[in-house]
C-alpha cells in the first residue's frame, strides 16, 4: 500500500459497465503450403516437426507396450514407474517447443514426456555442434556421452545429441543411474537443464507458482527469455495456479516497478486442454469457466488469452511467435488454451470408463500423426518415402537407446550396497556460498545512512546492566534488530537475494523486522506480495531453482498450510530429486503468534521436521537471530526459518559482551546450553526458553535442583552431543516447546536421547507442551502454553518427587492413558 | 606374514583378563620383546611383550577391556597386510546364522528365545529401577532390592542407590513403601496419593511375601546397650586375648565330693562356675591392674575388693550383674548369689542397680563346649575372663601317656591399662589356684 497511489472513493463507486474484451479462438487460417510458400518454413523445418512427433509418439507406445505386454523391441522389460502417455498430443508440444530457445524455460507436468523431447530435439537443432559437445561431455562428467557414443550409429554431432538426450531421459524413466537426475526424478520429474528443460512436476498445477518464480528470477536479474509453464485443463481448478497467474500479472510491475524492471513476468501458463482432468470432463462436469481461454479475464490486461488449435502444429507456432513477442516487450504474462486431445488413456491403467469410443474416433480423425504427414505429401513438398524415412531413422533411435538404457550392464540400476550414500548425500549441500550474484547489489544508500541502522547504533546490545538487571526493552538491542542486520548485511552483499511477503514494504513486514528496508531497497528486491501463500513459496523456489536467494515469509506459521504443497513437496523436494543439480536456496521465515487464537498460534516445527529436505531452525535471542540467520542466508538449501511472536523485543541475556556488529555464523544444528547445571537438563525448542529458565530458578531456589538449560536452536539438523553429554550428567531430562503435545518432534528428540542414553537415564524423559487442543484467545494462554509451573509439576511427578509439592497439572501415566483414550 | 597376538591364559582358573594399558598403537614399529601391552588379572598386573618383530597393524581391544584369554588382541605384521582373519568374532557375530543356510531361521530363533530366559533368571518380582540406578548398584556391587525407592513413580533412582552404598540398607522393601506413603513424599502426585492411602499396608505386604528372605526389625532396649556397650569397647580399647589351660583334675573331684556330701550340708549345688569365681575373686587380690576401671584413658581406679560382674545368657540378651565384694564371701555364699543374681537377670526384673559396679567380670560359655573365645571387656573394666568347655588331653607321666580333663580360660585384658605379662602372671597364679583348688581353699 503505497502512500504514491490514491484511492479515490468516486471512482470506486461511480456506475456503469466492466468490459472484457473478446477472446480470439483458433483464428488461424493457413494451410501448410501457403507458410511454405511464404518462406516461413523450409522442407526441412516441415520435416522436421514430423521427425519429433514422431519421436514423442513411439516413445509413448515404447512405454505402453512396455507397461502392457512386457516388452518393446522383442525385448523382455519392466517399468513399475508412472506412464502418463501423450499419445494424441504429441503436436502440442512440438508446436510449443518450435520457437523456444536454450533462454527460454519449459516446465511440465505429470503429463510431459511429450513436453520434454519437443524441447530437446528443438534446443539440439538450434545448438552448435560445439555447444552441444560441451554439454554432453560436460553432464555426469561425460560417462553418458562416452556411453553413448560407443553404441551409437550416429553420423552427426546432432544425431549422436538425439541419441544422447533419449538415452539420458529413458534412463531417468527407468530409474538407472544414468538417468538425467540418476533416476531419483523419473517419468514425472524429468528435466535436463542445459536444454532449457526444467522440472516436470508430479503436482497438478505445481509448475505454475514454479515456473513463475523462475520469471521473477529472469526479471529481477535481468536476464533472457521466456517462461512456459504448462498445465492441463484440469490444473485450471486448482487455487495456486490463480495465485501464480495473479502473482505475474501484478500492477506493481506497471505501476511501481523502476525503470528498466517494469512490466509484467515473462510467462505463458500453456493449458494443453484435452477436455478431461483425470476422468473428469472440464468443460461441462468440474468446471465453470465454459471456454478455458475466459480464465485470462482475471485480470485487466486479458493476459492476451487465446485459444489455439495444438493439433496443427503450425498454428500453434505462428501463437507462439506472437505471444514471445509480447512477453519480451515486457507485457506478460499470457494465458493460453490449447486445444488438444489424449488419444490413450489417462495412464496405462486407464478402462476409460468417462468416454466413449465413438468420441475416441472422432478425434482420431483429426490425428496430427496422420494429418500432418499427408499433408507434407499431398501439398508437394516431400514424398512419401522421405517422409517414411524420417519416421524410420526416429523409431531405430528409439529402439536402440531402449535397448542400451534397459540394458542392465550397461546401464546399472544405483548400487545403493557401493553407494549407500546416493540419496543420503544430496538431501542437502551444507555449503556457504556469500554471494549468488555477479553484479553489483542494487541498493538505495549507503548501509550506514540507513534510518533503522541509525538506530540500532543507539541501543544496548547486551539485555542486562553490570549487575546483572535487565534493561528497559526500549534501549536494548532485540530479536528484530538482530534479524534486521543479517537481512541487510546480505543484501548488500548478494545482487540476487530478493525478500517479499505479504505487507513487507512500506508497512516493514507485520512485526516491524525490515524496517529501514524499504528505503535501502528497490521494488524488484522488496516488494509485497499478494495474500498468496502457495504464490509466495512457490514463486521462491522457481528462484531459486533459477539460481537466485529468496527470502520469504508467510506472516503467521499458521499459514503454511495455504502453502503446503509449496513447501512439502516444491521446496523441500527438488534439491534431491533433481541429484543435486538444481538448488534451492530459499529461507521461508515464519513467525508463531500467540494472541490470536487457534488459527494464528500453532507451533508447526513439528510439521516442518517431519518433510525431509527442509531445515528447520527456531532462534530465540538476538545474538542467535542473527548469527542464524546469516548462516541461513549464506546456504543454498531451503530453510523454514521459525521466530516468535513473543520475543521479538528481547534483548540478549546470554551471549557475553551482547550482539557483536559484525557478521559472524552460527552453525545450524548446534543446541546452546544456556545454563549450566548439574541435576536436571532441560532441553527447549523456541520461547518456551525464557519459561523454562524461571522453572528452573524455581527448582533451583526451592528444592535445590540445579538445571542444566539448553537452547535447541536448530530442529533439522540437530546435533544431540551435547544434549547426551548433559543427560550423562544429570540422569534426567524435560523437554518443552509451545507446539502440541501430539506429534510433537521432541517426542523424537526423547526418543533419541532414551536410546543413546538408556543406560544413564534416572527417570524417563518428560515432554512439557502444549494441550491438543486448539489455541485458546490470549486471556486463556496460560491454559494452553507451558507455563513455568508446568515444569514443576512434570518435575515432581516424573522426574524427581519434590518434598511437599502439589502439582497444578497431572503429568500422570493414568492420566496420559485417559487423555490419549479420548484424543486429546 | 602377519602374527596375531593373544592373551595369554595365566593361570588355569583365570578366564579373562583387562587389558590396562597399550603401550604401542597401531601402526608403531615393534620389535620381539618389546613391551605391548600391561593387563592384569584379579590378582596380578603382567606384562605382554611382543615375540616378532613386525608393525603393529591392528589393536582389537582398548584400554580397559576384558579380554576371554587366548583371544587374539594385536595383529603385527607387514603393512598393508589383512588383519580381518585374525579380528576375534563378536558375539553378535558368532550368534549370527550362516547367511545362506537353511536352518537359518531356528538357529535364529534358538538364542533369541533362550536370551530374556536367561535375563529372567532371578525368580522375583519386578524391581521397578531407572537404567541409571541399575548401572551405578552394578558398579558398586550393592544390591538394589535393598534401596529404598524415593524416585518419581516409586522407581528405585540413582540418589537411592547413592544411599544405600552410603548407609547400607535402611529397611525392608516392605517397610520403606509404608514409609514412603505415610511421609506423604507424593509419588505419584495427586492422583495416587489417594490410591496409596487406600491400601498402603496391601501393597507393601505383597512384595514382602514374595521375597521374605530377611525382616527387619528395631533393636530392643537391652540390644540397643549391648551394642552400644560392646561397639564402645572394642573401638575404645586396646584389647587382646590369652588363653591358658589348666588340669581341672582337683576341682572336678572336689566338685563331686561335694556332690555326694554337701547335700547335708547345703552345698550339693555349686558349681564349676563358682569354684572359678572363687578362686579369681581371690587371685585377682595379687593382680590389681585387673581389678580396676581405666578412666577417661588415664586414670586407673583400684578396687578395694572384687566386684565379680557374671555374664548371664537372658532371652533379652547378655547381662552382667554384679557380685558385690565376691572376695570377702565363701564358696557357698558365691554359689547361692550367684545364682539369686541369675535368676534375676532372666527374669527380666532385675534392679539395674545390680547391674553396676563390677571390677572384673566372668563369661562362661563352657556349657556351649566352646573350646576358645575372645570375650569383650565391659567398659571400663579392664579385663574379662572367659570361661571354656571341658576338653580330655593326654600327657606324658613317666613315660606313659595318660588322659586328664583339662579346662581352657581365655582372658581379654586392655593393654593400655596393664601389659603381656602381668596378665599372663595373673593366668598363670589362677590355673595354679585351681589345679590345687582344695589346698587354695584352705588358705
Amino acid at each position: 500500500m503505497p502512500k504514491s497511489q490514491y484511492v479515490a472513493p468516486k471512482e470506486m463507486f461511480k456506475a456503469g459497465k466492466i468490459k472484457v474484451a473478446d477472446i480470439p479462438a483458433n483464428q488461424y487460417k493457413k494451410t501448410m503450403r501457403e507458410e511454405f510458400d511464404a518462406k516461413n518454413y523450409t522442407k526441412e523445418d516441415l520435416l522436421g516437426i514430423y521427425s519429433d512427433m514422431v519421436a514423442i509418439r513411439e516413445f509413448e507406445t515404447m512405454l505402453q507396450t512396455i507397461k502392457l505386454k512386457g516388452n518393446y523391441n522383442d525385448k523382455e522389460f519392466t517399468y513399475p514407474g508412472p506412464s502418463h502417455l501423450a499419445i494424441g498430443e504429441e503436436a502440442t508440444a512440438v508446436g510449443q517447443a518450435y520457437l523456444l530457445d536454450e533462454n527460454d524455460f519449459i516446465f511440465g507436468t505429470h503429463r510431459s514426456h511429450h513436453e520434454v523431447i519437443a524441447k530437446g530435439m528443438s534446443a539440439i537443432k538450434k545448438l552448435s555442434d560445439e555447444k552441444l559437445l560441451d554439454i554432453m561431455q560436460t553432464v555426469q562428467g561425460g560417462r553418458l556421452y562416452e556411453l553413448v557414443k560407443a553404441h551409437s550409429t550416429a553420423k552427426t554431432t546432432k544425431q549422436l545429441a538425439k541419441d544422447f538426450f533419449l538415452y539420458g531421459l529413458m534412463a531417468e524413466l527407468f530409474a538407472k543411474d544414468n538417468g538425467f537426475s540418476r533416476g531419483l526424478g523419473g517419468s514425472m520429474h524429468a528435466f535436463f537443464l542445459p536444454f532449457g528443460i526444467f522440472p516436470n512436476n508430479a503436482i497438478v498445477g505445481g509448475s505454475a507458482p514454479v515456473g513463475t518464480g523462475v520469471a521473477l528470477y529472469k526479471k529481477c536479474n535481468n536476464k533472457k527469455g521466456i517462461i512456459v509453464a504448462n498445465a492441463g485443463d484440469g490444473a485450471a481448478a486448482r487455487g495456486p495456479v490463480y495465485e501464480s497467474m495473479n502473482f505475474a500479472n501484478m500492477d506493481q510491475f506497471r505501476e511501481l516497478w523502476e525503470e528498466g524492471y517494469k512490466g509484467g513476468l515473462p510467462i505463458i501458463f500453456n493449458f494443453n486442454n484435452n477436455s478431461y482432468g483425470m476422468g473428469g470432463q472440464t468443460k461441462g462436469e468440474t468446471m465453470a469457466y465454459g471456454e478455458l481461454a475466459r480464465l485470462g479475464a482475471m485480470a485487466a490486461n486479458g493476459m492476451h488469452a487465446e485459444r489455439v488449435n495444438g493439433w496443427n502444429p503450425l498454428a500453434l507456432i505462428e501463437c507462439y511467435k506472437r505471444k514471445k513477442a509480447i512477453l519480451e516487450a515486457g507485457e506478460g504474462p499470457v494465458l493460453l488454451d490449447v486445444i488438444t486431445y489424449r488419444l490413450s488413456g489417462h495412464s496405462t491403467s486407464d478402462v476409460m470408463t468417462y468416454r466413449t469410443q465413438d468420441e475416441v474416433n472422432d478425434w482420431a480423425q483429426y490425428d496430427p500423426m496422420v494429418v500432418y504427414p499427408k499433408e507434407l505429401v499431398s501439398s508437394g513438398i516431400c514424398t512419401q518415402e522421405e517422409v517414411d524415412a524420417a519416421a524410420a531413422e526416429v523409431i531405430a533411435r528409439n529402439k536402440a537407446m531402449f535397448m542400451l538404457a534397459s540394458d542392465l550392464e550397461l546401464s546399472p540400476y544405483t548400487d545403493f550396497n557401493k553407494n549407500p550414500n546416493h540419496i543420503a548425500g544430496i538431501m542437502f549441500n551444507n555449503e556457504t556460498v556469500k554471494t549468488l550474484g555477479t553484479e553489483e547489489p542494487d541498493v538505495r544508500m549507503k548501509k550506514e545512512d540507513n534510518p533503522r541502522v541509525q538506530q540500532i547504533k543507539t541501543r544496548i546490545r547486551f539485555g542486562k546492566d553490570a549487575n546483572g538487571k535487565l534493561l528497559p526493552k526500549t534501549k536494548v538491542y532485540n530479536i528484530r534488530d538482530g534479524l534486521f542486520e543479517a537481512i541487510l548485511d546480505k543484501f548488500y552483499e548478494d545482487s540476487t537475494l530478493i525478500a517479499y511477503g505479504e505487507d513487507v514494504r512500506d508497512w516493514n513486514g507485520a512485526f516491524a523486522v525490515y524496517r529501514g528496508l524499504t528505503e535501502a531497497l528497490p521494488y524488484h528486491r522488496l516488494f509485497n506480495s499478494p495474500i498468496a501463500e502457495s504464490a509466495i513459496v512457490g514463486t521462491a523456489v522457481g528462484y531459486g531453482m533459477a539460481g537466485g536467494r529468496a527470502l520469504v515469509e508467510l506472516m503467521y506459521c499458521d499459514f503454511i498450510g495455504c502453502a503446503g504443497d509449496e513447501i512439502f513437496n516444491q521446496m523441500a523436494k527438488w534439491q534431491a530429486m533433481s541429484a543435486g543439480y538444481l538448488k534451492v536456496p530459499v529461507t521461508l521465515r515464519v513467525s508463531v503468534g500467540s494472541k490470536y487464537g487457534a488459527q494464528h498460534s500453532q507451533d508447526w516445527t513439528s510439521l516442518i521436521a517431519h518433510i525431509p529436505g527442509l531445515k528447520v531452525v527456531f532462534p530465540v535471542t538476538p545474538y542467535d537471530a542473527k548469527g542464524l540467520m546469516n548462516t541461513v542466508l549464506n546456504g543454498t538449501d531451503p530453510v523454514v526459518f521459525f521466530e516468535s511472536q513473543r520475543i521479538y523485543d528481547m534483548g540478549e541475556l546470554f551471549h557475553e559482551g551482547g550482539v557483536p556488529e559484525e557478521q559472524y555464523s552460527i552453525p545450524l544444528g548446534e543446541p546452546d546450553i544456556k545454563k549450566p547445571g548439574k541435576d536436571l537438563t532441560i532441553l527447549t525448542i523456541g520461547a518456551t526458553l525464557y519459561r523454562a529458565l524461571d522453572a528452573a530458578k524455581i527448582l533451583e531456589e526451592k528444592y535445590n535442583i540445579s538445571c542444566e538449560v539448553i537452547d535447541a536452536r536448530s530442529i533439522v539438523p540437530f546435533n544431540y552431543e551435547k544434549v547426551i553429554e548433559s543427560v550423562k550428567k544429570t540422569g534426567k531430562i524435560l523437554l518443552a516447546s509451545d507446539a502440541v503435545a501430539r506429534g510433537n518432534i521432541l517426542n523424537d528428540f526423547a526418543h533419541h536421547i532414551t536410546s543413546m542414553a538408556f543406560d544413564y537415564l534416572d527417570a524417563p524423559p518428560v515432554i512439557v507442551a502444549a494441550e491438543n487442543w486448539i489455541t485458546p484467545a490470549f486471556e486463556y494462554d496460560k491454559e494452553f502454553f507451558p507455563q513455568p509451573e508446568w515444569f514443576i509439576d512434570a518435575v515432581n511427578e516424573k522426574l524427581i518427587p519434590l518434598p511437599g509439592y502439589v502439582s497444578t497439572k497431572s503429568y500422570t501415566n493414568a492420566e496420559e492413558l485417559r487423555k490419549a483414550k479420548v484424543g486429546l | 606374514m602377519a602374527t596375531p597376538v593373544m592373551m595369554p591364559k595365566v593361570g588355569i582358573s583365570v578366564e579373562s583378563c583387562v587389558i590396562t594399558k597399550w603401550h604401542k598403537a597401531v601402526g608403531d614399529t615393534v620389535k620381539a620383546g618389546d613391551l605391548l601391552f600391561t593387563y592384569e588379572t584379579d590378582k596380578s598386573t603382567l606384562d605382554e611383550a611382543a615375540t616378532v618383530d613386525g608393525t603393529l597393524l591392528d589393536i582389537f581391544f582398548n584400554d580397559g577391556d576384558d579380554v576371554p584369554c587366548m583371544l587374539n588382541v594385536a595383529v603385527i605384521g607387514n603393512p598393508g597386510e589383512s588383519t580381518a582373519e585374525f579380528k576375534p568374532a563378536t558375539e553378535e557375530e558368532e550368534a549370527a546364522p550362516a547367511p545362506a543356510a537353511p536352518a537359518a531361521p531356528a538357529a535364529v530363533e534358538a538364542p533369541v528365545a533362550a536370551a530374556p530366559a536367561a535375563a529372567a533368571a532371578p525368580a522375583e518380582g519386578f524391581l521397578k529401577i531407572s537404567p541409571r540406578a541399575r548401572a551405578l548398584a552394578e558398579k558398586a556391587g550393592v544390591d538394589a532390592r535393598y534401596a529404598t525407592a524415593t524416585g518419581a513413580e516409586g522407581r528405585i533412582c540413582e540418589a537411592d542407590i547413592r544411599r544405600l552404598i552410603e548407609q547400607g540398607p535402611a529397611a525392608t522393601k516392605a517397610a520403606a513403601g509404608a514409609d514412603l506413603s505415610l511421609a506423604g513424599t507424593g509419588i505419584g502426585g495427586k492422583v495416587s496419593v489417594n490410591d496409596l492411602g487406600a491400601a498402603p499396608a496391601a501393597a507393601a505386604s505383597a512384595p514382602a511375601a514374595a521375597v521374605a528372605e530377611y525382616e527387619d526389625v528395631k533393636m530392643s532396649g537391652v540390644r540397643k546397650a549391648i551394642s552400644k556397650a560392646m561397639t564402645t569397647s572394642l573401638q575404645s580399647m586396646a584389647q587382646l586375648t590369652h588363653t591358658i589351660s589348666f588340669d581341672a583334675t582337683n576341682i572336678l573331684n572336689f566338685r563331686k565330693q561335694l556332690k555326694a556330701n554337701g547335700e547335708a550340708l547345703g552345698m550339693g549345688n555349686i558349681t564349676l562356675n563358682d569354684i572359678i569365681i572363687y578362686a579369681v575373686s581371690r587371685v585377682l587380690k595379687d593382680h590389681k591392674d585387673l581389678n580396676a576401671n581405666l578412666i577417661d584413658g588415664d586414670t586407673m581406679r583400684y578396687f578395694s575388693h572384687v566386684h565379680m560382674g557374671i555374664a548371664v545368657d537372658t532371652p533379652r540378651g547378655l547381662l552382667v550383674p554384679t557380685l558385690m565384694n565376691a572376695d570377702q564371701k565363701s564358696l557357698s555364699e558365691i554359689s547361692v548369689e550367684a545364682k539369686a543374681l541369675a535368676k534375676e537377670a532372666q527374669s527380666g526384673n532385675i534392679n539395674p542397680e545390680k547391674l553396676k559396679g563390677g571390677s572384673f567380670t566372668i563369661s562362661n560359655l563352657g556349657v556351649f563346649g566352646i573350646e576358645s573365645f575372645t570375650p569383650v571387656i565391659n567398659p571400663p573394666q579392664t579385663g574379662i575372663l572367659g570361661v571354656n568347655g571341658m576338653q580330655t588331653r593326654v600327657r606324658e607321666v613317666n613315660g606313659e601317656l595318660k588322659a586328664y580333663q583339662a579346662m581352657a580360660l581365655s582372658l581379654t585384658y586392655d593393654h593400655r591399662a596393664l601389659d603381656g605379662a602381668p596378665a599372663s602372671r595373673f593366668l598363670k597364679d589362677l590355673c595354679t589356684a585351681l589345679e590345687n583348688f582344695t589346698v587354695f581353699l584352705a588358705k
